[in-house]
């Protein structure tokens, strides 16, 4: 007799089966809507901004214009200033954010790798410039860079010499540098706590080594700590660079002239000769001043976009 | 260096802490000078009158008045300070849920897993600035052409409002529905930093843990609540308060009629309705984060 086994086909078999085959797909198809509603706007801008003026009254038109032109580019070019606002942008934001990288660094390996009484409300503090706004404390700030002011000594002097000799920090780099120098920059607080958690959890024998063979802290944070901590600098450095290139709140307040470009891109509408906010083909410019000012970024994330990722896989950010 | 030599343990330990107090101090001086200073004036500001003069601004101590002002007397601050936190209430479960379940699906290990996390993380970089504000600007006035179809040249979105309406269910509902679908565009580009600390976050939990129930029989439903959200707390936590103070700073409601305010250089005004607005977002942020830890933290550890 021949006997053929039948596949035993249980309920839970069919059940596995079946996950496995609609899992994939269902993933695949929220994949896709998600990334059409992410990846829309950055389609929308660069078809915009490629579109001749026609086009925007063409109903036939809809992804693809019919005629390339770069007038939409060119007049975003102008009306942002591009040149000038990139080199300000470079010289004020950049140069600021990668101050804070190494100060937070500094910061943070003190509050993760020694101990000291006050540590711990130290770290509470640290939480607490997280929590606090900006905006809250934006005026006074303002004012101090007006008048900058060490505990009233500068003033006390001045007043004795005769001559305001507190310096005005506003409408110079220095506005933003010194409160970088200061690890309390732009999004410092929350640096420092990133490099705090990563640094916890750095192996401790190293140091040990090197602080046995005589190598002062300093020496050991220079050439044991920071070497190995790259990734948590590279992401540091990335979401610096990022928020610091976005950032409009500080520069208008700080800035009255020569705007980084993320001012620049808020103020388009009003510069003149770009047109009526209304009007469909200005939409053309805006657009095309968007995909300007975040370029640079755009470029930045693809060339270490690998980097990135792996970082935040081995980032520890949560302790 | 030579005292310490002799006695060498506790030498070193002194030698240690100042050492950490030498790689904080800077921070401390910063602290100092660029937030406690300026959080204390901010707040003399909210209790006086403020006028700028020809030497700087001058305060006079006017104690309550502009509290009392803006909760019984001024009509429009009440109203927004509640729409803001009802709005709040509803945006930050879903930011949550969608970020944790975009992470789960990312963290998974699947063909072109690269290519979605690069699209994935967009949001971080673009949702931070400007550029974000005209996005959605233009997003608006473009969704409304196109739901009212007098110029159909630029999207052709599908109609929810009509497949809702056929579902038969009561106008508000639909209203409410349809709200937050075309609110999907900015809860999504909300999502970026949230997807990273929760991917972050899925990257410390263990396989075993996955390995022990997959053995003892666990369906993913199982394993996903009993495993995955536990050993997620600390992370929920992180991601709520990161999304609340998101929220919470937006330029929008309370928030823009103050910049306004603060535009026009009347800075006593301001600083008392965000100060005023703060302690009442941080009092129910307080409130939340004690009920999670109570009823959820304590639970799952």
């Amino acid at each position: 007799m021949l006997k053929i086994k039948k596949p035993k086909i249980t309920a839970r078999k069919a059940g596995e089966l079946g996950f496995k085959i609609i899992t994939p797909i269902a993933r695949w198809i929220f994949i896709l809507a998600i990334s059409y509603i992410l990846l829309y706007p950055l389609f929308y801008m660069v078809s915009v901004s490629v579109k001749a003026p026609m086009d925007f009254v063409d109903t036939t038109v809809i992804w693809v214009p019919k005629n390339f032109a770069f007038t939409n580019i060119i007049k975003a070019f102008n009306a942002l200033d591009y040149v000038k606002g990139f080199m300000s942008t470079i010289s004020v934001e950049i140069v600021s954010a990668l101050i804070e990288v190494a100060s937070c660094a500094i910061t943070a390996y003190g509050l993760a790798r020694f101990e000291f009484k006050e540590k711990k409300i130290l770290t509470f503090i640290l939480i607490l410039t997280i929590l606090v706004p900006i905006p809250m404390i934006i005026t006074p700030l303002a004012v101090r860079m007006r008048y900058l002011d060490v505990f009233g000594i500068l003033g006390f002097i001045g007043e004795i010499i005769g001559t305001d000799i507190r310096p005005n920090l506003l409408n110079t780099p220095w506005a933003f540098y010194i409160p970088s120098i200061f690890a309390v920059g732009l999004k410092a607080g929350l640096f420092t706590y990133m490099y705090i958690q990563f640094f916890k959890g750095l192996p401790k024998e190293l140091e040990e080594a090197a602080s046995i063979d005589g190598a002062g802290p300093v020496k050991t944070f220079l050439t044991i700590v920071v070497p190995s901590s790259g990734t948590i600098f590279l992401t540091v450095t990335i979401f610096s660079i990022i928020w610091h290139w976005n950032d409009t709140f500080l520069s208008t307040m700080f800035l009255s002239k020569d705007y980084p470009l993320s001012v620049r891109l808020s103020r388009i509408t009003s510069v003149k000769g770009v047109g009526d906010k209304y009007d469909p083909k200005t939409v053309g410019v805006i657009m095309a001043a968007c995909l300007l000012v975040i370029l640079p970024m755009l470029i930045l994330y693809c060339i270490l976009q690998k980097q990135f990722i792996k970082s935040i896989d081995r980032v520890g950010i949560v302790g | 260096m030579f005292k310490s030599k002799t006695k060498k343990h506790k030498g070193v330990e002194q030698l240690k802490s100042k050492y950490g107090r030498l790689f904080v101090l800077p921070w401390e001086i910063g602290l100092v000078l660029f937030f406690f200073i300026p959080i204390i004036t901010s707040i003399q500001y909210a209790f006086s009158k403020v006028e700028l003069t020809v030497e700087g601004f001058k305060t006079t101590w006017v104690g309550l008045e502009w509290f009392e002002y803006y909760l019984f007397k001024d009509a429009n601050y009440f109203d927004e300070l509640v729409a803001s936190l009802s709005s709040f209430a509803v945006q930050i479960p879903i930011i949550l849920s969608l970020s944790l379940i975009l992470a789960i699906i990312l963290n998974q290990k699947f063909a072109g897993r690269v290519v979605a996390r690069a699209i994935f993380f967009l949001p971080v970089i673009i949702a931070t600035g400007v550029v974000i504000e005209h996005m959605t600007a233009e997003w608006m006035t473009i969704s409304l052409v196109a739901s009212t179809g007098a110029e159909n040249n630029y999207s052709s979105m599908i109609d929810f409002d009509a497949i809702l309406g056929n579902l038969g269910l009561p106008e508000e509902i639909n209203k409410l529905i349809s709200g937050y679908i075309g609110d999907i565009f900015n809860l999504l580009w909300s999502c970026g930093i949230q997807i990273v600390l929760f991917i972050a976050g899925l990257q410390t939990i263990p396989d075993q843990l996955y390995e022990v129930s997959r053995v003892e029989g666990a369906s993913k439903w199982e394993e996903f609540w009993y495993i995955t959200i536990p050993m997620l707390g600390p992370t929920i936590l992180l991601v709520m308060v990161y999304t609340m103070i998101d929220l919470f700073t937006q330029n929008k409601g309370v928030m823009e009629s103050a910049f306004t305010l603060m535009k026009n250089a009347v800075y006593d005004k301001s600083s008392a309705m965000m100060w005023m607005y703060f302690l009442v977002v941080g009092a129910l942020m307080a409130l939340v984060l004690g009920l999670y830890n109570k009823f959820c933290l304590k639970k799952w550890s």
